[in-house]
């Protein structure tokens, strides 16, 4: 089984007639993956519930990364969380987005001395927009989701894009962090019996 | 043979039309009344169809085989089939040609077909969901049956469209005392066949990260909520023809299913889920006993 | 007189012989199949004949008592179905038998069921049904004794009891073919020449003759046993046509003793007493076998237990008294032969290919073994009662019988088993198809020809019989005499109801081509591994255990806790040891080993002897 599974060599299929009404439902209805990764993960949910109400823009949190469309990286991502990041970003289906929600996925934000975080997440996983603050209230939140929905209406949303042309870099820079075969590696480690 | 007839071909092809883009229609009513009884705004009443543009203008698809890909064809074809045989409104469509019995078994088909593409793609979470989903129908199957014996036995009859020509002379069924139970119980089961709390075992999204439906994504899950979205049509549209009189326009049928729908809603809204244990035993002893009551006042 | 009748009833036997003494590898199976085929062809030769001039009869007479074989419309209904099977059965077992032994014995039983569909006599029907009943159980002997020797006892017991039941009819009435003793009791009637305590004796006696053969309740803790230790191609004879030989029984009470038995017994809430008995049994027997169907590990077991609970719903369709209910159990007869014949052809396969039969141990078969998992799914879909497929149009025709006969819990019973089953097929479906294969079955192969022959013919007759269950009814009209369901070649109508299986397979043909658009329109599907799956983002590699295939159903186990304590299983199994101790007791007792004792034994028999003057 060869390391990506095959996708970057899959022919994407372009929709040529109903292109704009596509993209006005890919703004209107985006998904979240349900996947909270460092201590931001807590500003997630006053987000849903009746202050901020993110749902009257038609977002849903969906447990399954087939069925998502937008990742949220909520605070610091450390090796062993951004080898699970990027297997469920390599599950999600084209095209999807990514929010760095956030100081650290920029630069490292409080932990930017740290052995044991990813500081520069840009060259693992492409990132649309990034939300700065330490961690941003709800309404920088809003503005960030405004602010991802106005680049999917003009097309600039294009990360799949990026790590689909630029894939043997970003394998490069993830190769280099954890090491060649990391996935086998990584799953031998959990079989008790071995 | 069927014939060949303009006038059904027209009416079909409408009616289907009509019936997802209201079965879309009602899955947004479910998602904005559970947003305004939390206080809320909620998505716009059309969002399930924004959502199925969406799923459906994926630019890629997996497959785990050909199983998996014909499930969801298989339950899409199954629940448009078992629309087509129901009188809905004035229409009587295919409904001469087949009966109570047939239709609900076919509205039963969806989720061998959703079943069966769950468990080809080899998850574990999939495995879990198709358990639950069994054992749920195993569980309510006692008493949707006893609901609809005893609404059989009361009329004599099991074609639908004679049922609800008997309900416009006589009177709508919840108008009967025995019926009124035979209702009681299928309100029960019904909220099992929606799959909505307390027995939204089956997706259970917490849980079991949407239990069958984890490995779908793409067109498929567009496939799957057309489905969801016919089959809701479906499933109003047979309650109310069998206890609420049918209806002799689509206007009045409307507001009979979103009565129906209501209900449903709103006793969802309260209710934590049940395990799948705790269900069976359920809803074996109370709605079984009612049922049972129920059928032997008919008899 | 016509030799067609002892042809098709013998030619089975002498090939069985045959088979036996030439045993070499061509020969037999070449020798065994035409010998299967043979009744097959002769029925279908003979049935112009049966429409136009009515039934044959041939009667042969032994020593003052005559013989007679009967080829009326009943018989050839229930003998065309043995056949169908009988022939499935030899394809199947060319590739699954490896010697004369098996031929010889499921041949023998073949000639045995046939003789018991045939015959018209007690004499004959008898003998025949110990000949069926002998054969069966030397093939399970070959492979479990314990097994065995319960099938042995009960079907002794049962036999007992018809021999008892016969002879009482027989002193009563004095004769012993059916003809003339249907005839004497019901013109006895009136002058009640047979008491009510002897009739019910009668009628019970019966009742535990056919309820072993068939498989009810109380009575059916042979039938998993049976049916698993056993050539699986020969299980599908054994279920698909030995149990109708016990519903062909219950289905005889009607004509010989059924206006008795309304004297005797009366009407219970305008249901006939002595049906209604035989309908509860059948309701019992269908909700007990299909919960313990759903909680089983072995896939043999899980089949012998839905082969019971099917026969259940046969006996709850006779049991209602009506004609709809008659004619309905009479279609779900065919359409149960047909399905649980594939059934057990398609386990023979997959036995036969991997060796395994256990859910733990098997997965993921459906691509290294296409042809038979498309076999698996007909039968599967049959099963399940989905239209359009044979097992829907009979479990139709029951359900409209039951809840027009106004018998409500007997049909929610029915409801309840059609969930039951709904689950355990989908069962064997994940546990054997999908999911993740076990390494040790990464090379096997597709099932051999003649046992995907086997497979085929039943698989088609499947479909056929779906689509156009009018074919059947029309037969079975004809069979009860009056036009109980109407309708043309596609359509079933009641007075109740209407099914038109032609246009439900037209409309789910059509749905199935919009979804089919739908589904081209988005983007195509590129072919993933099973690896490549959500487990909330962790790494997976082939050594996961990615299937959930043990316990499967443990909620349902949970939820039924109380029920499952108690198992008649276990309580004839205690009665046996409880026979076995008490024996032992005795032999120990008697037989010690003790001279002192066998002196005494030999002087009190010689005293015995000396005060009766034999001395």
């Amino acid at each position: 089984m060869s390391e990506d599974g095959g996708f970057i060599s899959y022919e994407l299929k372009e929709f040529k007639l109903f292109e704009p009404l596509f993209r006005w439902a890919r703004k209107k209805s985006l998904w979240i993956v349900a996947f909270c990764t460092g201590c931001g993960g807590i500003e997630i949910p006053p987000l849903a519930t009746a202050r901020y109400d993110y749902e009257r823009f038609g977002i849903l949190p969906n447990p399954s990364p087939r069925m998502g469309d937008l990742f949220l990286i909520t605070g610091y991502v450390t090796p062993k969380t951004l080898k699970r990041i990027i297997i469920t970003y390599e599950m999600m289906q084209d095209p999807k987005y990514v929010l760095a929600h956030g100081s650290c996925p920029i630069n490292g934000g409080v932990y930017w001395d740290s052995y044991n975080v990813v500081k520069q997440l840009d060259r693992y996983i492409p990132i649309d927009v990034a939300i700065a603050g330490c961690m941003p209230r709800p309404e920088a939140v809003m503005d960030g989701i405004m602010e991802i929905m106005r680049k999917i209406e003009n097309g600039e949303a294009d990360g799949w894009k990026r790590y689909r042309e630029n894939y043997e870099w970003y394998k490069k820079n993830q190769d280099q962090l954890f090491g060649e075969g990391w996935r086998e590696k990584e799953a031998r480690r959990w079989l008790a019996w071995i | 043979m069927i014939n060949a007839n303009w006038k059904i071909i027209i009416e079909t092809i409408g009616m289907l039309i009509y019936a997802t883009f209201m079965g879309f229609i009602f899955m947004g009513i479910e998602r904005k009344v559970m947003a305004r009884i939390q206080r809320r705004i909620g998505p716009p009443i059309y969002q399930p169809i924004i959502d199925t543009l969406k799923l459906l203008g994926k630019k890629e698809s997996v497959s785990h085989g050909f199983i998996y890909d014909f499930g969801p064809v298989f339950a899409l074809g199954a629940s448009i089939t078992a629309l087509l045989f129901i009188p809905i409104a004035n229409f009587q469509l295919f409904s001469s040609n087949a009966d109570l019995i047939v239709v609900a078994y076919l509205l039963e088909v969806p989720m061998l077909g959703i079943m069966l593409g769950a468990m080809s793609s080899g998850n574990p979470f999939s495995a879990l969901g198709v358990q639950r989903g069994l054992l749920t129908m195993v569980a309510m199957q006692l008493p949707y049956g006893l609901a609809i014996i005893a609404l059989v036995q009361h009329w004599g009859t099991f074609k639908l469209s004679e049922i609800v020509a008997l309900q416009q002379v006589h009177g709508w069924s919840i108008t009967v005392p025995a019926l009124i139970l035979a209702l009681i119980v299928f309100d029960i089961v019904f909220q099992a066949m929606l799959g909505l709390e307390p027995f939204d075992i089956v997706t259970a999204p917490a849980e079991i990260s949407m239990g069958p439906m984890v490995e779908y994504g793409g067109k498929h899950a567009a496939l799957l909520f057309t489905q969801h979205a016919v089959q809701l049509f479906a499933e109003t549209t047979f309650f109310t023809v069998l206890f609420l009189g049918g209806a002799s326009n689509l206007l009045e049928l409307l507001i009979k299913q979103i009565a129906v729908l209501f209900i449903a809603i709103f006793v969802a809204s309260i209710y934590p889920r049940f395990t799948v244990d705790q269900a069976a035993k359920f809803f074996w002893k109370w709605p079984t006993i009612i049922g049972i009551i129920a059928v032997l006042l008919t008899m | 007189m016509n030799m067609m009748i002892p042809l098709i009833l013998f030619t089975p036997l002498i090939a069985g012989v045959l088979t036996w003494v030439l045993n070499f590898r061509g020969v037999r199976e070449l020798i065994g199949t035409l010998g299967a085929l043979t009744p097959l062809v002769l029925l279908a030769k003979i049935y112009p004949t049966l429409m136009s001039d009515g039934p044959i009869t041939y009667t042969i007479t032994v020593s003052g008592f005559a013989i007679t074989f009967r080829l009326g419309t009943l018989n050839w209904y229930f003998a065309t179905i043995a056949s169908l099977v009988g022939v499935a059965m030899a394809f199947g077992m060319i590739s699954t038998s490896r010697n004369g032994y098996d031929w010889l014995f499921a041949l023998m039983s073949y000639t045995g069921v046939l003789g018991v569909f045939l015959s018209w006599d007690f004499i004959s029907f008898f003998l025949l049904w110990e000949l069926m009943t002998f054969a069966s159980f030397m093939m399970v002997l070959k492979r479990s004794r314990h097994e065995s020797l319960k099938y042995f006892v009960l079907s002794v017991i049962g036999a007992y009891s018809m021999l008892l039941a016969i002879s009482i009819l027989y002193a009563k009435t004095g004769a012993l073919d059916f003809t003339t003793i249907g005839r004497y009791l019901y013109a006895n009637v009136m002058l009640g020449s047979m008491g009510r305590g002897e009739i019910i004796l009668v009628f019970v006696l019966f009742l535990t003759a056919f309820g072993v053969k068939a498989g009810a309740f109380p009575l059916h803790v042979w039938a998993p046993g049976a049916y698993s230790e056993n050539d699986q191609s020969y299980t599908a004879f054994f279920s698909g046509a030995l149990s109708k030989a016990g519903v062909y029984g219950f289905l005889l009470l009607y004509p010989l003793m059924g206006t008795e038995l309304y004297y005797a017994l009366g009407t219970f809430h305008n249901h006939l007493t002595f049906a209604y008995i035989i309908s509860w049994i059948g309701a019992v027997t269908v909700v007990v076998a299909s919960f313990l169907a759903v909680l089983q590990e072995d896939m043999r077991k899980l089949f012998a237990y839905s082969s019971v609970g099917q026969v259940g719903y046969i006996l709850l369709a006779f049991g209602l008294g009506t004609s709809l209910g008659l004619a309905g159990g009479l279609f779900h007869v065919l359409s149960h032969a047909i399905f649980k014949g594939l059934f057990w052809l398609v386990t023979a396969a997959i036995i036969l290919q991997t060796g395994k039969t256990r859910f733990e141990d098997l997965g993921g078969l459906a691509e290294k073994m296409p042809i038979t998992f498309a076999m698996a799914l007909i039968a599967v879909l049959s099963l399940a009662g989905i239209p359009p497929m044979a097992g829907f149009a009979s479990k139709w025709l029951i359900y409209e019988a039951a809840i027009s006969a106004h018998m409500p819990l007997v049909a929610g019973a029915i409801f309840l088993g059609s969930g039951l089953a709904f689950a355990y097929v989908v069962r064997f479906l994940y546990a054997v198809w999908f999911g993740q294969r076990p390494s040790d079955l990464e090379n096997v192969k597709e099932a051999p020809l003649p046992l995907i022959i086997g497979m085929a013919i039943l698989a088609i007759l499947n479909v056929v019989f779906g689509i156009a269950p009018g074919l059947v009814t029309k037969y079975i009209n004809v069979l009860l005499g009056n036009p109980v369901i109407a309708g043309n070649y596609y359509k079933l109508v009641t007075p109740t109801g209407t099914y038109n299986a032609l246009s439900v397979t037209l409309i789910l043909i059509v749905g199935l081509a919009i979804a089919g658009l739908i589904y081209l329109y988005g983007a195509n599907a590129r072919r993933i591994p099973v690896t490549d799956t959500y487990q909330s983002g962790n790494p997976v590699t082939d050594e996961f255990n990615l299937s959930m295939r043990r316990n499967f159903y443990r909620p349902l186990a949970e939820a039924l806790g109380f029920w499952l304590r108690y198992s008649f299983d276990r309580f004839y199994e205690r009665l046996a040891s409880i026979g076995e101790d008490f024996g032992d007791w005795l032999r120990k007792g008697f037989y010690n080993g003790n001279v002192q004792a066998y002196a005494w034994y030999l002087t009190i028999v010689l005293i015995i002897l000396a005060l009766w003057g034999v001395l």
